[in-house]
């Protein structure tokens, strides 16, 4: 009966006191022929992004039975991503030479694992649950193409640009586990939760794997929300653009003016 | 200490964008240029969406040409007439080279035609300012004097020829209004093609074409800058919501101290020391792009936007 347990340790900055939370709701799944229920416990209600907000730390832990390797994956909802793809032109030169469309990604993805995931996995059930960048490349459209291997080559390159920006990361051996005295196998892992994570719902899945295949899975929502000033000011750059535009100007323009007068008293401009 | 910015949806150390503030308002406060050619590829190193970058840029260079322009005004270096005009053909220019840009989108061509562009406009820049500013500062001044004669003469009867005439007595020149309109829309279509200000084209083109002292051509392009970068901010504010509000004030804070002290220290070097830093900065710049496109690049993939 594993338990998951979300755990957001908090970011304390000197000029602020703000907490950041992690919002669980956990779900009870059934999955395989094992029956169980599963429970979370939440810390904080959602992680809080303020102007002092540098990234935060997400635990996940809790209990399952004994001799089961566990998946950790976190994930943000699926859609598509533009992006400019680098060629040679002339044969010598590095030129952005069109756009790929990539569809069924996600912005977010982190797997962690027990053990590596080929060795706990089988190949269809990775590829059934959407475990590990393999099983990912083949969800994953990305078009215009011309064949797998062009395909393959643009999702790795995918991959690089992802981790590049800290928002994907496939890693095995940082799951601890440890044996209770109730006879349950207890888990814990945690991960760096990256500033460049963007606001919006996180799906946190827990798999148990035994024999190759997943026999329980649990899942939890992480919310990640802008809060205060940085709200406003993202809401207004959005829904005010004109007043927005007209803001930055102005105190553009006094701040210019305004440092040319403490120069003009202290002397220094002329 | 770090600060998280609401538009760029990242977090920086707030001692880069006030550092980088600082040293490229000190280049603008100094040279007249906007910074952006340098600024905005630095930005993007440190994290900063390539469209929040560029944006942000813009209004920043708001904020350090104000301070620029003000601190060479006081010292009557400014040519607001000469300004005005350079700004009509600048504005001009931009909407045509907007259109260009879209042509060349549709043709699938427009970053071929932009790196290259890129490269030839500041490397063309870039030696020809070292080149002339090394031999000036060589050369005894009566010499340079009489070079600047013939050449003005081989070129200054067609500018004469030019109907509506007018005397700018800021710079101490003559010129028909047509030719700052003319130039200044040329170099509006290449700042709309290369996505940039354009200062680092309009200061030769005002000292070697126009003819105007260095030191109001520096005053000069600052007042021309900062109605420019005033339109794309607001722009780019209000069509592409990429300006990140806090990202500006922080390279602000640098930039208008920078500009300042730019200004300060401009005077106190001699027109052709300022010309060769200039042509030295502009071809570093040149050379970096150069590798950018000749070495392979470390990710494929890039955002949509920006340069």
């Amino acid at each position: 009966m594993p338990e998951v347990r979300i755990q957001k340790s908090e970011v304390r900055k000197k000029l602020t006191s703000a907490l950041i939370g992690i919002v669980v709701i956990a779900i009870a799944t059934w999955a395989g022929d094992a029956s169980a229920m599963l429970t979370a416990k939440a810390n904080h209600d959602h992680i809080t992004i303020d102007f002092f907000y540098h990234g935060s730390t997400v635990s996940v832990k809790g209990l399952s039975e004994p001799g089961t390797d566990l998946v950790v994956k976190i994930t943000s909802p699926e859609g598509h991503q533009l992006l400019k793809k680098k060629g040679k032109v002339g044969g010598m030169l590095w030129m952005n030479v069109g756009q790929l469309k990539f569809e069924n990604t996600p912005n977010f993805y982190e797997v962690f694992s027990t053990r590596k995931i080929e060795d706990i996995l089988s190949t269809e059930e990775m590829d059934r649950h959407v475990i590990g960048f393999p099983a990912l490349a083949k969800h994953v459209e990305i078009t215009p193409v011309e064949n797998e291997a062009e395909k393959a080559k643009w999702f790795d390159e995918f991959v690089k640009f992802k981790e590049d920006s800290r928002v994907y990361t496939s890693s095995s051996g940082n799951i601890k586990t440890s044996m209770n005295a109730d006879g349950k196998q207890e888990y814990f892992i945690m991960t760096d939760w990256p500033y460049q994570a963007q606001p919006g719902d996180y799906l946190v899945t827990v798999y148990a794997v035994k024999d190759l295949k997943v026999v329980e899975q649990a899942t939890a929502k992480v919310n990640v929300e802008q809060v205060g000033m940085v709200k406003s000011l993202a809401g207004m750059a959005k829904d005010m653009p004109a007043m927005y535009g007209f803001l930055s100007i102005g105190v553009a323009l006094g701040a210019g003016f305004g440092v040319s007068m403490v120069f003009r008293k202290g002397g220094g401009a002329h | 200490m770090y600060l998280y910015l609401p538009v760029a949806l990242t977090s920086i150390n707030i001692l880069i964008p006030v550092g980088l503030g600082l040293a490229v308002g000190l280049l603008s406060g100094l040279f007249g240029v906007g910074g952006g050619f340098l600024l905005t590829p630095l930005l993007i190193m440190f994290g900063i969406p390539s469209t929040v970058a560029a944006a942000t840029d813009s209004n920043q260079i708001v904020a350090a040409s104000t301070s620029g322009t003000y601190a060479h005004w006081k010292v009557g270096n400014v040519d607001f007439k000469m300004g005005l005009y350079l700004l009509v053909g600048g504005f001009a220019g931009g909407i045509l080279g907007v259109q260009l840009i879209k042509l060349l989108h549709a043709m699938g061509n427009a970053d071929f035609v932009i790196k290259i562009t890129y490269i030839l406009m500041l490397g063309i820049v870039g030696v020809y300012m070292f080149i002339e500013s090394l031999q000036s500062m060589r050369k005894k001044t009566n010499t340079v004097e009489e070079a600047k004669e013939e050449k003005e003469s081989a070129v200054g009867r067609f500018l004469k020829s030019l109907p509506l005439q007018t005397h700018f007595v800021k710079s101490g020149i003559t010129h028909s209004i047509f030719v700052p309109i003319v130039l200044g829309a040329f170099v509006g279509i290449l700042a709309a093609i290369m996505g940039v200000g354009g200062g680092f084209l309009m200061v030769p083109i005002m000292v070697y074409m126009l003819r105007m002292p260095m030191h109001v051509v520096v005053g000069t392009s600052l007042f021309q800058i900062l109605f420019t970068c005033i339109e794309v901010t607001f722009l780019q504010a209000y069509t592409n919501h990429s300006v990140d509000f806090i990202l500006a004030v922080l390279l602000l804070l640098g930039s208008t101290v920078g500009a300042q002290i730019g200004a300060s220290f401009g005077k106190k070097l001699k027109a052709e020391q300022l010309k060769i830093l200039l042509a030295t900065i502009v071809l570093a710049v040149t050379v970096k792009i150069v590798f950018e496109i000749t070495l392979t690049p470390s990710l494929l993939l890039s955002q949509v936007g920006g340069h």
